[in-house]
């Protein structure tokens, strides 16, 4: 069996403050991806070594990682892909807790933000609400985001400013707006009018490229800041 | 943590004249180059295209003055806009402060042009 070389970023702080390479021979076949060579370093060779995985078909999004400097999942990315030595960090623009484990607070406290979630108080609210295919089409591709967080490691504004909502919040925040069983985009606007909402996305568009489900991210916050120059608009006009 | 400090940005006023100067760069600067700095000094246009009396007569009008808006005024404020942001991505300088040059420039310039338009139709 061939085999390939990772090198990975360890960072033990309870050892060491600053972060270390560590090399690996890895045994690989046509199938294995890096999510698996991660476990085989774990479960073989060194068990020391820390990250999170869990559902291994790109669903979880857990295993985000940097492979070879670009955001990807570990089970979706194969080491067949790669000649030479496969570089492998924790995701980039968040701070390392262990390892290839990020900590990803801002990113929870961002998606929190938007109020990712239908907001209806109308009377029949109770009730079933009923949706044409045609107004399903209208956020459909924007519902499919796993929170991975490979997007907030692709884009350099984030990499420049934490406070930036990001890609998969503004992208939820669209989602929800454009779902015809919700009422809450009144609340939402507020978030995306802030400087730290839309308008810190310059569509530099790599959250895109790197997005593991073909959300389209970069779309779903320039589509919000056409709504946010809209808002801007009747608000003017409004008093 | 929700309840952060909420301000509206001023951004969709420069992004609005960004993506219309956008557009101007796009479809009327080309234009302009081609007829003024190409077709015109190659001789594949006759020189009297644009002699003295004729240019005068083409940009002190009301044809003139959106020909100043759109290749002059509404490019400067695309330009600016990535100048500004280009400097943010750089780490370059306080973005206020290069909000103010950046646009503030862009609105001299604008408001130098529209002046010559002013003193060329009195």
């Amino acid at each position: 069996m061939t085999t390939k070389r990772l090198s990975i970023q360890r960072y033990l702080p309870e050892q060491s403050k600053t972060p270390f390479w560590q090399e690996f021979e890895v045994p690989f076949d046509d199938s294995t991806s890096i999510l698996e060579a991660l476990n085989h370093i774990k479960e073989d060779m060194d068990g020391s070594l820390s990250y999170r995985w869990s559902c291994r078909m790109a669903i979880c999004g857990s295993c985000g990682v940097m492979v070879n400097g670009e955001p990807k999942l570990g089970c979706k990315s194969f080491l067949r892909e790669y000649p030479g030595t496969i570089s492998i960090e924790p995701l980039a623009h968040f701070p390392v807790q262990k390892d290839l484990i990020i900590d990803m607070e801002i990113f929870l406290e961002h998606l929190a933000a938007v109020q990712p979630y239908l907001i209806n108080d109308s009377q029949d609210s109770n009730q079933t609400h009923k949706q044409t295919p045609a107004q399903l089409a209208k956020y459909l591709t924007f519902s499919d985001c796993i929170n991975c967080g490979l997007c907030y490691s692709a884009c350099p504004q984030f990499g420049l400013n934490p406070e930036f909502l990001g890609p998969a919040a503004l992208t939820l925040a669209h989602r929800y707006n454009l779902d015809s069983r919700d009422q809450g985009k009144a609340q939402r606007m507020v978030q995306l009018n802030r400087e730290e909402g839309v308008w810190t996305c310059t569509f530099v568009g790599y959250c895109s490229e790197v997005c593991p489900k073909s959300v389209d991210p970069a779309a779903a916050v320039n589509q919000g800041k056409v709504e946010s120059a809209k808002d801007l608009l009747i608000n003017l006009f409004k008093r | 943590m929700m309840e952060k400090r909420v301000k509206r940005s001023d951004e969709p006023i420069w992004w609005a004249l960004f993506s219309a100067g956008g557009v101007c760069f796009a479809v009327f600067v080309p234009a302009a180059i081609l007829f003024i700095a190409l077709l015109i000094p190659l001789g594949l246009l006759p020189a009297e295209t644009l002699d003295f009396e004729r240019s005068r007569g083409l940009l002190f009008s009301f044809p003139g003055l959106i020909f100043i808006g759109v290749v002059i005024c509404l490019p400067l404020f695309h330009a600016m806009h990535r100048i500004r942001h280009g400097l943010h991505d750089l780490k370059l300088g306080r973005d206020k402060t290069n909000k103010v040059i950046a646009y503030g420039a862009a609105i001299v310039f604008s408001l130098l042009a529209l002046l010559g338009f002013v003193l060329g139709i009195m």
